[in-house]
């Protein structure tokens, strides 16, 4: 602290010269001030020293106070350092940046490193590009972390593009790195090289490609994302793959001309291999798409009848229920028809914007064209996402059969879980529980519907 | 006339009988924000009411109503009400209220003559008011021998928070009970000088405070406001 002012303030006091109005500080008093503020940096209370960075961080504006306080970066300890650096981030001068790259060029210690490199994403410009690219394979993953961070932060008018342009010639664990950065700047203007990177040879090369072209693509580039959809490794990179182009469907509002721009984007590849977008389709939904999946579930290829079906199981919403019913119903051949019922059932009992008794309507109808004691332990399973007491009513008598009560059984103990049913039907569902109770050989059965008798909960165990 | 009514409603106005009589009152009070002949007419028709007798509860809505209409004329009626047990704390609400040097000169007459709460709240005014006139006589209360005198007096200068006040503020040399009001008020009136934009007067106050004497919670104040005020200055 100055103790100049108070020296000179006490001996006022004592001459009575306070009496008169308080004379005006001198301009020294900034130049003093400021060294008062680094001095609070190494003060070994924590918030006098947070008083310091306040000031830092917000007050004592100007290039040279910042580049006063990023010179006293190289005299503090490394906690010090950490802090200072953190302050000059957030004030947000890149007059502080010199400072900050002399200290992560000598620097050592780890959390300065970090500091230090989460300070260039504030106050770096492109110049710091491959500095940052650099440390994304630094053996710390900490520095590793920041640099990735400081590269979606980082300001500049050409970074993006520069990024992109590293992109194209990075390693691919970088690109994959650097793909995730360009999609999480929302780098619209570098389309073209995450389209690239999208066909890439390497599979997390284009899995990364095509998740960034999720989040920043646009409609008008479906048609570009299509070859990165055959590209994929069937199984889990089909599937995210398909994801992110229903993503990008998702951006437009209107259902017909969503379905339109797919099914423009899609035959854009050639009618050979379209039969491949089915599920993608499915995936995407809409009245538009229905008819053309519908077409392809009902017409005379056998092979592509199945990936019709397929892809009408897999829609977003239950609006395909009633064409999978008919195929179900029409079906001649027997696994094209268990095919469908079990789409028909998945669909019905999906939990979309219908109610509790439309889904079981649904159920009703599996239950009166299901042909075998699986297909009938599967509308069991399945009606407990209709949380009604007509659902308990309609399981019920299940639990007499003796082949049956078991499923039935324990339909019955996940309905009773929703204490808004059990407790307007309390009566009612006392009595299904002491059924179940007293038919299930299943202990957490038996446990869970003791609990919902008693009116307790019931925690699901968490999947290890 | 229904403001007629009102006021002779008011005569018989009391605890638990109905307002509706006297809203007219109230209505006519607030129609007349922007209106200075009828303010001035209602402020002579609540002051006759005022000497006239009528409860205590009239009273007090007749000191409400001022609050808004009350100008200098009404302030020697508020005055003289100062010293009454029950009618004090709304007659300074009504005197807190009017502008003008002669509230607050009023307010300073009464100091000698009040005690107990009813001095406190005189006190309180006068830094409600913020009448740097008062520095003086709130400085020689800092010296009473009622500790609540001498706390009360040191609140109201760190709420009048000019550099006078802060320099009697400083030459005080308090007893340890009141220590701790008189540095809150010191530091009060630093930042009311910083926020008046005299940043150099605040920072001296400042500087005083952030000796290592000082307990470590008003040292991290005092740093706090000097940064304030070397962010002002730089």
């Amino acid at each position: 602290m100055s103790w100049r002012y108070v020296f000179s303030f006490v001996a006022c006091l004592a001459t009575g010269l306070l009496l008169t109005p308080l004379a005006a500080a001198d301009d020294n008093q900034t130049t003093e001030l400021r060294q008062q503020i680094v001095a609070l940096l190494s003060n070994p209370d924590r918030e006098f020293r947070a008083a310091g960075l306040d000031q830092i961080r917000t007050g004592v504006k100007g290039t040279e106070h910042t580049q006063f306080f990023a010179s006293q970066l190289a005299k503090l300890p490394p906690d010090g350092q950490v802090a200072l650096l953190g302050a000059l981030a957030d004030r947000g001068d890149a007059a502080a940046r010199p400072a900050v790259l002399t200290l992560l060029k000598s620097g050592q210690n780890e959390a300065v490193r970090v500091a230090a490199i989460a300070a260039l994403g504030k106050l770096g410009d492109a110049s710091d590009l491959p500095t940052l690219i650099g440390l994304l394979s630094a053996q710390a993953d900490a520095e590793r972390n920041a640099a990735r961070s400081s590269l979606v932060r980082l300001g500049g008018p050409t970074v993006s593009a520069d990024i992109a342009a590293a992109t194209a010639k990075a390693p691919p664990s970088e690109k994959v790195t650097l793909l995730e950065v360009l999609a999480s700047r929302r780098a619209r203007g570098q389309v073209k090289t995450i389209i690239t990177a999208s066909t890439d040879d390497n599979a997390q090369v284009r899995m990364a490609a095509m998740s960034a072209l999720g989040r920043v693509g646009q409609p008008e580039q479906l048609g570009e994302m299509i070859p990165g959809v055959l590209k994929a490794e069937k199984g889990g990179e089909r599937d995210a793959a398909e994801r992110n182009v229903a993503q990008v469907c998702a951006k437009i509002e209107n259902e017909d001309q969503r379905g339109e721009a797919l099914i423009k984007a899609v035959e854009q590849a050639g009618k050979e291999q379209s039969d491949q977008f089915l599920s993608l389709i499915g995936r995407v939904g809409g009245k538009k798409l229905i008819d053309y999946v519908a077409g392809i579930a009902t017409g005379p290829d056998t092979a592509r009848r199945k990936l019709g079906i397929d892809a009408l199981s897999k829609w977003p919403n239950s609006s395909v229920a009633d064409k999978l019913l008919e195929i179900t119903k029409n079906a001649t051949d027997a696994a094209e028809r268990n095919q469908a019922f079990q789409g028909f059932v998945k669909i019905g009992a999906t939990r979309d914007n219908r109610n509790d008794q439309q889904r079981l309507e649904r159920m009703r109808q599996a239950m009166d064209i299901a042909k075998t004691p699986e297909e009938r332990a599967l509308v069991i399973n399945r009606t407990r996402t209709s949380y009604s007491v007509e659902a308990v009513r309609f399981v019920l008598p299940y639990v007499e059969k003796e082949e049956f009560a078991q499923i039935a059984c324990e339909t019955l103990v996940e309905i009773s879980h929703h204490r808004e049913v059990r407790d307007r039907n309390k009566a009612e569902f006392d009595k299904v529980l002491d059924k179940i109770i007293a038919t299930s050989k299943d202990a957490v059965v038996i446990d869970r519907a003791g609990r919902y008798k008693r009116g307790e909960t019931w925690t699901r165990p968490k999947a290890e | 006339m229904p403001l007629d009514d009102a006021f002779q409603a008011l005569k018989t106005y009391d605890w638990g009988t109905d307002r509706a009589p006297v809203t007219p009152i109230t209505e006519a009070v607030a129609a007349a924000q922007s209106n200075a002949e009828a303010r001035q007419d209602l402020e002579s028709r609540l002051l006759a009411a005022l000497s006239s007798d009528i409860s205590r509860d009239a009273k007090d809505f007749v000191c409400r109503m001022l609050t808004i209409v009350g100008s200098t004329a009404a302030i020697s009626a508020l005055a003289a009400l100062l010293p009454d047990e029950q009618l004090s704390h709304m007659a300074r609400y009504a005197l807190e209220r009017i502008t003008g040097p002669e509230a607050s000169q009023a307010l300073r007459d009464a100091l000698p003559k009040l005690a107990g709460k009813l001095k406190l709240g005189a006190i309180g005014s006068l830094g409600v008011r913020r009448d740097s006139a008062s520095v003086s006589a709130l400085a020689n209360l800092l010296k009473d021998a009622d500790p609540a005198v001498a706390r009360a007096a040191a609140q109201a200068l760190g709420l009048i928070g000019t550099p006078a006040a802060a320099h009697a503020l400083l030459q005080a040399q308090p007893a340890a009970p009141l220590q701790a009001a008189v540095t809150d008020a010191t530091l009060a009136c630093a930042e009311a000088i910083l926020a008046a934009n005299d940043p150099a007067t605040a920072l001296k106050i400042y500087q005083t405070l952030a000796a290592d004497t000082q307990p470590r919670l008003v040292r991290l104040a005092a740093t706090r406001g000097q940064l304030a005020c070397a962010a002002r200055t730089a």
